[in-house]
């Protein structure tokens, strides 16, 4: 609410809202940096910045939508690592050369997690499990062949091991993970530290190790892989970048902005408490909240960030097209299964309401009265029918012409159209379109901030 | 571990004194009026959830203490979860998933000129489910919160597939017609990656269709979109404005009195309301299963008890009180494995759990533990107390969002109709901000439109998109642990599950030809 309107500088760069597309799902380590970015640009920048979570097809939806954005700088983009996976497993030709990376805000390492009751204490002691009863033990953390899969199977080929001698049970995410962990349903769990230091603290999981090149802040008693003697890192970067294409002065404004963002030179405020009656407020910097969530804090100029999505680029490309790693995909069951069941079910369905129609048609002539009333109300009337063809075209003249025409000039239209083929008369078409359409776009736009298409004249 | 709740000790008793006087702060009462009305407001818009009225209080959170915040949410879930009903009611769209049960009934009143009654049971059950939850909540955190710790992918599964099951058999025409609803859903909620597998399934090669079929869009077309045009459709040049006003502004007088309705139901089905409620409270304690789910079980138990099975889905109040109820009585008990776990029961928690952990509070048993940790302990009275208020102030607001809403249903319909489909347009489109959802929205307003047409029902198609995918996962991930029905059928919850799931599906058969037996013996 703190700048809606009165700001508008115009021609200088930014004057209106921007948009911080987040690939992932509201309540989760994405989401939150995501949103603790976007509070804080919003005080260097002067203008709202809002969160956008564009989830689905395991970051596909967001990463395209952000990078395949007019390059104007007004649509952000929170990356992830998913940006150097989706094109090798085809899911997308989108990749890291489709966008200007600005700075790369933190990096979460993987984990390797087990239940506080398990037999094993170091990561020794689970290899030489995996290597006794190979294909026995299950591991969760994510989908099959998301990111914390892939690290861990790049950890057993390290280790001389088969990608698939753990069993990889998918899950939605880390929490729905640990759950499993917790209830006995997986042996394994692997995900970043932040993700289960409730769980840790609690003394419901343990960490067998984090495969990071040091020890992580904040959880130093966690030993690393490469002190356990494997040559294997990996871990999930975040990072803000915009769409191939962008001018370089919005660039630079960005990264200017984004380097004294994540260097602490802005606050937020986090909240107020009363002291003997007086109100103290607390402020925030980006790196304090980092810090207090458990989050890494290495931020990377756009440099290192590109050296960094080049790097990982390169070393999840070897292990998702090699052969140990397809053989885990080529399974039993796949993802053609389910669907399929369903259609043999839809089939088996239809059949028997076929048969059953026909048994009481050969049973008695008299149908339900219900179906014979519903018949004789299918009478309609011409004016109905095109009526009925009009609202469907105007629905569908909406996504074609909102990001040309604009919200408010575009639904206007629309409306008035409708309300005169239900044969309305102008005036009255004319005064509700008036008053509904400008009410809509204020309580949207501007209360809810749903980022409405802006078109012709920004409106 | 004994629950502080039930056994004050000093310090239990100094928590509860200091959570209530920080809940009874004047700022922190007027965050909670604020946020029931913004809550109203949003839940009774369709397309925006509740969930997404949640997301958007979290930046003004920042401004707000930690019971304030928590006070925020709190009041925005429980107003906005009522007032999904409202829509629901006077135009048949569900306002937030939640509602979607019992549309059909409310609406069928409302055409009745009848809908202050659907509307005022819907208020005072939910009112009635919400404190029972918060009953619930707590007395028996700690000691649910470890049953539902038990479940598994083969628990998950089964939970999963009942509350299918349930939407099927509550469709009031055939149970193989409800089947084939739920069995379309469920395809559509196949499309694109699925949960388990990188391989796109049934995109025909789009892009946009790897993500899938959001239900928020689909929501809308299927329920809003076809209901527009049916009326159109309807609409012919003989109608003047006098006609078309739909039968409710001359038939109100003729609706009973709605204080009546509630007082008798509430007298003869106190039962029902604890069973209900009980129902909702259990669901919402397991993760993924939140309030919709809640709604269409409470709802099927309900029909599958009552002495007049067939007026369910076209004007059952009992359904309606019934469902009403249990999806708020969930709402409270989602908070159990949140707050003992630190595992949100629906993604509302999930944003809570944020929201806390941003203020410090680490969400685990140690929050019901008043020697170690008494501010941590305070926060979880204060919850339970703003349970409390928010659901008693949800008595006037939302009777002013009745009457309000009322005003609606009075504005012809030939005006009504345009506006609606300018709301089911930004509606659809202000979730993900996306043009392709505009699309899914049309043609799934086409798809119910014809699936009316043949009277297959269409609150299964919903259900079988929202769940669809989880079921399937579940299913995945048991079958990749061990595919054996005895893994499947291994533990004693995971029995009782399936055998309801069986007896569901199987007893009005079992019955019908006991029934054809003996009148052949007769």
């Amino acid at each position: 609410m703190v700048c809606l309107t009165g700001c508008n500088e115009p021609s200088s760069y930014p004057n209106r809202p921007i948009t911080l597309i987040c690939p992932w799902g509201a309540g989760g380590g994405t989401d939150a940096v995501s949103r603790q970015i976007a509070a804080h640009l919003e005080t260097e920048l002067g203008v709202p910045v809002g969160v956008v979570n564009a989830t689905g097809g395991k970051g596909v939806t967001g990463h395209n939508r952000g990078f395949r954005a007019r390059p104007d700088g007004y649509t952000l983009t929170m990356a992830t690592l998913e940006l150097n996976m989706l094109h090798w497993n085809g899911l997308t030709d989108l990749t890291y050369h489709d966008c200007i990376p600005l700075m790369s805000v933190n990096e979460d390492y993987a984990a390797v997690f087990v239940h506080s009751d398990a037999p094993w204490e170091t990561i020794a002691d689970l290899e030489a499990a995996i290597r006794a009863n190979p294909k026995t033990l299950t591991a969760s953390g994510t989908a099959s062949g998301g990111a914390w899969h892939l690290a861990l199977a790049g950890w057993l080929i390290s280790a001389g091991l088969n990608a698939d001698d753990v069993v990889w049970v998918s899950s939605t995410g880390a929490a729905p993970s640990l759950k499993e962990l917790m209830s006995g349903g997986v042996d394994l769990v692997c995900c970043s530290l932040p993700e289960a230091a409730t769980q840790m603290k609690n003394g419901d999981v343990r960490a067998l190790g984090v495969m990071s090149p040091q020890p992580v802040p904040g959880f130093e008693d966690v030993p690393t892989f490469v002190d356990a003697g494997y040559d294997w890192t990996l871990g999930g970067w975040r990072g803000l970048a915009v769409p191939r294409g962008t001018p370089a002065d919005v660039v630079k404004t960005l990264t200017n902005a984004l380097d004294r963002v994540t260097s602490g030179e802005t606050t937020i405020l986090v909240g107020a408490s009363q002291v003997d009656g007086e109100v103290v407020r607390r402020r925030q910097t980006f790196p304090q909240f980092m810090e207090e969530q458990g989050y890494d804090n290495t931020r990377r100029g756009p440099e290192e960030f590109q050296r960094l999505l080049a790097e990982r680029d390169e070393q999840l490309g070897a292990l998702l097209t090699s052969d140990v790693m397809r053989s885990v995909n080529r399974d039993r069951f796949n993802a053609a299964t389910f669907p399929n069941a369903l259609l043999a079910a839809i089939g088996a369905v239809l059949v028997l309401l076929v048969v059953q129609r026909g048994l009481r048609r050969s049973g008695s002539a008299s149908e339900s009265p219900i179906e014979n009333a519903s018949l004789r109300r299918r009478s309609v009337s011409r004016k109905g029918v095109i009526a009925c063809t009009l609202f469907v075209l105007a629905i569908a003249v909406y996504p074609l012409a909102a990001e040309t025409v604009g919200f408010v000039i575009l639904s206007a239209a629309l409306l008035g159209l409708m309300l005169w083929s239900l044969g309305n008369r102008i005036p009255t078409c004319a005064a509700v379109t008036l008053v509904v359409v400008p009410i809509a776009y204020q309580f949207f736009a501007g209360v809810l901030r749903v980022p409405l298409p802006r078109g012709w004249w920004g409106w | 571990m004994a629950d502080p709740a039930l056994e004050p000790t000093m310090t239990a008793r100094e928590a509860i004194v200091t959570a209530l006087t920080q809940v009874t702060d004047v700022t922190t009462l007027a965050v909670i009026a604020a946020s029931a009305v913004y809550g109203i407001f949003v839940g009774a818009i369709p397309g925006l959830t509740a969930t997404m009225a949640v997301a958007l209080l979290v930046p003004l959170t920042f401004f707000l203490s930690d019971v304030q915040a928590i006070a925020a949410i709190v009041t925005t879930v429980t107003c906005s979860i009522f007032a999904g009903d409202i829509p629901a009611t006077l135009v048949r769209i569900p306002g937030t998933p939640a509602s979607a049960a019992y549309a059909s009934d409310a609406y069928s009143l409302t055409q009745r000129g009848r809908h202050l009654e659907p509307l005022s049971v819907s208020l005072v059950f939910s009112v009635i489910g919400g404190l029972f939850g918060t009953v619930v909540l707590a007395a028996a955190a700690p000691q649910l919160a470890r049953l539902a710790g038990e479940f598994t992918s083969y628990e998950n599964f089964w939970l999963y597939a009942l509350g299918l099951t349930c939407a099927a058999i509550v469709s009031h025409d055939s149970r193989l017609k409800g089947a084939l609803a739920l069995l379309v859903g469920m395809l559509l909620a196949t499309v694109g990656l699925g949960t388990d597998y990188s391989v796109p399934r049934l995109t025909f090669g789009s892009d946009h269709l790897i993500t899938g079929i959001n239900f928020i869009p689909a929501m809308i077309g299927l329920f809003g979109i076809s209901e527009v045009l049916r009326n159109v459709l309807g609409l012919s040049d003989r109608d003047d404005a006098g006609d078309m006003r739909p039968a409710v502004a001359d038939g109100a007088a003729k609706g009973r009195e709605p204080g009546f309705s509630v007082r008798r139901l509430a007298r003869e089905r106190w039962l029902s309301i604890l069973r209900s409620s009980s129902i909702g409270s259990v669901i919402g304690m397991l993760p993924g299963a939140g309030a919709d789910i809640a709604a269409w079980i409470a709802y099927a138990v309900s029909k599958r008890l009552s002495p007049n099975p067939k007026g369910y889905g076209s004007g059952s109040l009992e359904g309606i009180g019934d469902a009403t109820g249990a999806n708020n009585a969930a709402l409270g008990s989602a908070w159990i494995p949140a707050l003992v776990f630190g595992i949100p029961g629906d993604s509302v928690t999930a944003i809570a759990i944020g929201v806390l952990l941003m203020k410090n509070i680490t969400p685990g048993p140690k929050i019901f533990d008043t020697t170690d940790h008494p501010e941590q302990a305070v926060l979880a009275f204060a919850i339970y107390a703003v349970f409390i208020v928010a659901n008693l102030l949800l008595i006037p607001i939302g009777w002013f969002a009745i009457h309000g809403g009322s005003l609606l249903i009075r504005v012809p319909r030939r005006i009504l109709l345009p506006v609606i489909v300018l709301f089911c347009l930004i509606g659809s489109y202000a979730m993900n901000a996306s043009y392709f959802d505009v699309w899914v929205m049309l043609v799934m307003g086409v798809l119910g439109f014809v699936l009316e047409a043949f009277r297959v029902p269409l609150g299964p198609v919903v259900l079988g998109i929202i769940l669809g995918g989880e079921l399937e996962h579940r299913f995945i991930q048991s079958i990749t642990k061990d595919a054996s029905a005895g893994a499947f059928l291994g533990s004693p919850i995971s029995v009782v599950l399936a055998s309801l799931i069986l007896l569901l599906w199987v007893a009005p058969s079992i019955s019908a030809m006991w029934r054809k037996l003996r009148e052949r013996d007769a």
